[in-house]
């Protein structure tokens, strides 16, 4: 299967769907954003494009990330699924096929791919948010696995969740003492409480893990390697994630088109354009390389940054443009953008924040001595 | 020479320029470049041979008058022969074209970069509604001053003349579309060039962070200092990819704007972080920084600044009435 045949096929199909997947942007909760997402993954497994770009063994039909980075701008660009959630089985998918036991993998890979399960990431906690290698949650070894005690915080979906890769303190203080396990969301002791953001969404929760009891091929790789799982995992957000977001932007920002009467809102707009295709024209090149089998390391760090920017440039440019339509619009259309643009608030926080991908550049690829 | 040259063989061409761009400026550098069979390469293999002149010249600091070679390279087509004594007069800041024709005779106002011999005036003009290149013979009725400036260095001469014989070699549609390809074709240059002057920039100040010590440690290891260079370091690697994808992207007159903007941009930010960070030192004649500085915040201003490009990159999104992707995976 050629990319170019790929796009055209997904893109036939989805306009053969035609109003059997309606626009993901009416939905007004997560439960009803969840449900969408799961019967358009369903039909899209159903048809095959949901696994091109997986391993055989996972349940998929081979061939390199860059198809699920298409299928995911197919879908976003047009705004079928949220980015938010659809992004999760990439965030966590590539690090359990990597380094989780073969069997459980095979067995359970499949469901998450057709939308029978949903994982969440438990990473960061009340102590433990920029400076994760400091986390505080335990792994205490038993006879027969493992037993985790502590809190997480901003696991988004987690209330929705079937599994969650937490990332636990097994060893020594610092990074080299923390291994990643994938836990069962239903085992007795776990309890997700949702916290309700700014955008006014239970998008993510306060995650509380007591005497949980996990087995011991639960665990993701070596013991105390779970760094390595962690930054494997930060690693492949820049991939078909961070090019479906832009996507979602690039259909944004085309909604403003109508509003940009005069040379100011016209400039916002250009200005904005520009920064999506500075993300873009870099995130390029960080999908071939992902498509050769490269991991992206620090330079990758340049993405991170230059999404936020393009995120939050959009959705200010919606703010001015769409004059009022954020601030006192309360009808559907106004709570749709007023939730996107709350959410483009955190782009600079989540998923490392650019003071983190700043401190990376600055250490990493221009050598200037670490930080005091 | 192949149309996408071998690795190595781009190396050693990049590394070629970048030597001749550090030995010698001006007229000098132009013989050398002459000598190198630049005119040939860019014919080649243009893409290679303007992106590795314009960033070693950034990176030099030193210039040289091909910026009028890449500009003809669209309209080759409608001169005969050598273009050697042909020079490109830009608009001037700010302005949409280089002057306006009226009947037989043509009112120039522009701007003209790189210095060398020159015969004949190849200029961007309004003719009523539409545009017309129009070519002027060197005479005493231009008027021609030799720009200081911001840059002095740079060699900008501001040319006007009024109501001077003109020939037009191209008009209506034809002239449009090739103004469009020149200024795209020289946004890309000038878009290298400021990227190679961002480099020199930032080198500059990451070299000082990493050796001037206040408060007992390098300056480079607080935050503040930190998260400036990287910003730097974010935009210029921002424009760098535009300017590689403005030679495939599918609207190669809006990706150039992107590029061009987006240089702008980096010049911008860059500027005025390593400015911060070299502080005093880099405050003083005595030190390059400030010839870098100037260099790029000039270029910024030629074929459109940033701040003009996003108006205008704007308005073509309006009138298309979509948001294109402009490169696929």
């Amino acid at each position: 299967m050629q990319v170019r045949d790929f796009r055209a096929g997904v893109r036939d199909w989805i306009d053969a769907r035609g109003d059997e997947i309606v626009a993901a942007l009416g939905d007004d909760s997560v439960d009803a954003q969840l449900d969408h997402q799961r019967r358009v993954q369903r039909m899209l497994f159903d048809a095959g494009w949901m696994r091109w770009g997986w391993a055989t063994r996972l349940g998929g039909f081979g061939g390199s990330p860059i198809f699920r980075a298409v299928l995911g701008e197919e879908l976003t660009g047009r705004a079928l699924v949220h980015t938010a959630s659809w992004s999760m089985h990439e965030v966590l998918g590539p690090a359990a096929a990597e380094f989780g036991q073969p069997e459980l993998i095979e067995e359970i890979f499949p469901r998450l791919l057709r939308g029978d399960e949903f994982w969440c990431q438990g990473f960061s906690e009340p102590e433990a948010g920029s400076d994760l290698g400091s986390l505080r949650t335990t792994g205490r070894q038993q006879d027969d696995g493992w037993l985790i005690n502590g809190e997480k915080l901003w696991t988004s979906f987690a209330q929705h969740a079937t599994r969650c890769v937490v990332l636990a303190r097994t060893g020594e203080p610092g990074s080299r003492g923390i291994s990643a396990f994938l836990v069962d969301m239903d085992t007795p002791g776990v309890t997700a409480s949702p916290l309700r953001t700014m955008a006014d969404v239970d998008e993510f929760c306060s995650t509380s893990f007591i005497d949980v009891q996990v087995p011991a091929h639960r665990l993701l790789g070596e013991i105390n390697g779970g760094w390595r799982i962690a930054q494997y995992i930060l690693s492949c957000e820049r991939g078909p994630i961070f090019w479906q977001r832009g996507a979602w932007l690039g259909h944004h920002l085309g909604m403003l088109l109508g509003a940009a009467h005069d040379a100011a809102s016209q400039t916002t707009l250009g200005e904005a354009y520009e920064m999506l295709w500075a993300f873009r024209a870099q995130s390029k090149a960080t999908q071939d390389r992902i498509a050769l089998g490269d991991l992206p390391g620090p330079e990758a760090s340049v993405d991170k940054v230059l999404i936020a920017a393009a995120d939050q440039a959009v959705f200010d440019a919606a703010r001015e443009l769409l004059s009022g339509v954020i601030e006192v619009d309360d009808t559907p259309r106004g709570l749709a953008w007023r939730r996107e643009w709350a959410y483009s608030r955190a782009a600079t926080i989540y998923g490392g924040t650019s003071e983190i991908q700043k401190d990376i550049i600055a250490t990493r690829l221009l050598g200037l001595p670490r930080s005091a | 020479m192949a149309e996408t040259m071998e690795a190595t063989e781009r190396d050693l061409m990049a590394q070629t320029l970048r030597r001749l761009a550090e030995q010698f400026d001006g007229e000098p550098l132009s013989k050398a470049l002459a000598d190198f069979g630049f005119g040939q390469l860019l014919e080649e293999a243009p893409r290679e041979a303007v992106s590795a002149l314009f960033d070693a010249l950034g990176r030099a600091g030193s210039m040289s008058a091909e910026l009028h070679d890449v500009l003809l390279q669209p309209l080759t087509g409608l001169l005969n022969g050598a273009t050697e004594a042909h020079c490109v007069v830009l608009p001037r800041i700010g302005a949409a074209v280089s002057g306006s024709l009226d009947g037989g005779t043509v009112t120039l106002r522009g701007l003209v970069i790189g210095r060398r011999p020159t015969t004949v005036f190849l200029a961007p003009v309004t003719a009523g509604h539409d545009t017309a290149w129009v070519s002027v013979a060197d005479s005493p009725e231009l008027t021609k001053r030799d720009v200081a400036g911001l840059d002095p260095a740079l060699t900008v001469t501001d040319l006007s003349a009024m109501g001077v014989a003109a020939t037009v070699v191209a008009q209506g549609e034809q002239a449009s579309i090739l103004w469009r390809a020149a200024a795209t074709a020289g946004r890309r240059a000038l878009g290298y060039h400021i990227v190679g002057a961002v480099g020199a920039m930032i080198d500059l100040a990451v070299e000082h962070a990493c050796h001037r010590v206040q408060f007992g440690h390098s300056i480079g290891s607080f935050q503040a200092v930190r998260n400036r260079l990287a910003e730097a370091h974010v935009a210029r690697t921002a424009a760098a990819a535009a300017l590689e994808l403005a030679w495939e992207a599918d609207d190669e007159y809006l990706a150039g704007m992107l590029a061009k903007s987006l240089a702008g941009r980096a010049a911008r930010i860059t500027a005025t972080h390593c400015q911060q960070v070299l502080a005093g030192i880099g405050f003083t004649a005595e030190h390059p920084f400030h010839r870098y500085l100037a260099r790029a915040l000039v270029l910024d201003s030629l074929l459109g600044s940033t701040t003009e490009l996003r108006r205008a990159i704007g308005r073509q999104l309006v009138s298309a009435g979509t948001i294109p992707r402009l490169v696929e995976l």
